[in-house]
């Protein structure tokens, strides 16, 4: 199915912006974007243009050739970008990428500085994975999406109950999750509330014992 | 990517491996792999023990091959997960994993990020695949660092 940001911008603006906005540090030249997203560098021209004209893009001369990168200075970049991540960008890719284990994947979803939309260059996409799938399955399904996110990709993986009970101890890192921004790839924060509700419960309960 | 580059680019240097060190490491990887089976330890305990041995493993065919890590370089862990498929010949299905697994070591030790069970287990899986091979490879074509030494 063609995602959300396909279906309002169109396939080729989409993955235009996505490539771009997302990675607002890169300028890239007309070649890279046609090879990142998988348009003719003929229509991108013209596209490429277009989203200059609109502000969303600035664009470079570097010697004889024309690069363009985010405008992050757009009013709007902010929202738009915000926007493809959840649509277009990172999402999009992983979920596709875990589709084949979605029978023993029960939560997933990105967690940290990618969640927040405070990545730098070289950011990791932290993603947590709860479930019964195992870790080197998990690793191999995502192994390909490094390469068209342009960042590296490392899954936690562990069991729904292993999750709940490091948020019953009070567990650093299963607190910060808990506490932060996600994007979600499989499941929703109404699962998520569940989790933690059943681990109030438990919790409580070990305050009676 | 061959161990000729590798050097060239200062990630490698030559080293001419003695039958002592190489019997001294496979026995700290027997350790370490047992280690890694100790129950009571955490899992980040037991994952480190398995990682350990992967990087000896690594270690130890890299010496075999002729080569040592420059490890005053940033990233010799990179370095050696690197020369696996050159050294033991390891597929890219399991290198994409152990590239994983050295992920995992980097987010734990610097942000605290936990180590799963099956992180656990894989990291311990990956280590044994890994002696298996060396110890194939050295008594194929590296008898003599096998033999007893005076």
């Amino acid at each position: 199915m063609p995602s959300l940001a396909d279906q309002l911008l169109g396939q080729t603006r989409s993955r235009v912006l996505g490539a771009l906005l997302l990675h607002p540090d890169s300028a890239l030249h007309v070649r890279e974007v046609a090879r990142l997203t998988g348009a003719s560098p003929g229509s991108l021209h013209r596209e490429l243009r277009a989203l200059a004209g609109m502000g969303l893009l600035v664009r470079q001369e570097v010697g004889r050739q024309v690069h363009y990168r985010a405008d992050t200075a757009s009013p709007v970049y902010a929202e738009l970008a915000g926007l493809l991540r959840k649509t277009a960008g990172v999402v999009d890719v992983l979920r596709e990428a875990l589709v084949p284990l979605a029978d023993r994947v029960g939560l997933a979803f990105v967690f940290g500085s990618v969640a927040a939309g405070t990545e730098r260059t070289g950011s990791d996409v932290d993603v947590l994975i709860l479930g019964s799938a195992g870790f080197a399955e998990v690793v191999r399904a995502l192994a390909p999406t490094q390469e068209a996110l342009r960042r590296e990709v490392n899954p936690t993986v562990m069991s729904i109950k292993a999750f709940a009970d490091k948020l019953v101890a009070g567990d650093g890192f299963a607190r910060s999750v808990a506490e932060g921004p996600r994007l979600w790839l499989l499941g929703g924060e109404d699962d998520f509330a569940e989790l933690a509700a059943h681990r109030e419960a438990q919790a409580a309960r070990g305050h009676r014992r | 990517m061959t161990l000729q580059n590798l050097l060239r680019i200062g990630k490698l240097k030559p080293h001419a491996a003695t039958a002592a060190e190489v019997q001294r490491l496979l026995v700290a990887i027997e350790r370490s792999l047992a280690d890694a089976q100790v129950a009571g330890l955490s899992s980040e305990a037991r994952f480190d023990l398995a990682y350990k041995a992967v990087m000896q493993c690594a270690l130890v065919a890299t010496l075999a091959a002729g080569y040592r890590p420059s490890t005053h370089e940033p990233g010799h862990h990179q370095t050696m997960i690197q020369t696996l498929p050159l050294t033991l010949g390891v597929a890219n299905d399991d290198w994409i994993v152990l590239d994983a697994l050295r992920k995992q070591r980097n987010a734990n030790d610097y942000t605290g990020q936990p180590i799963a069970a099956d992180a656990v287990a894989e990291c311990l899986r990956q280590a044994r695949a890994l002696r298996e091979a060396l110890l194939a490879r050295l008594a194929a074509e590296h008898a003599q660092l096998l033999r007893q030494h005076g």
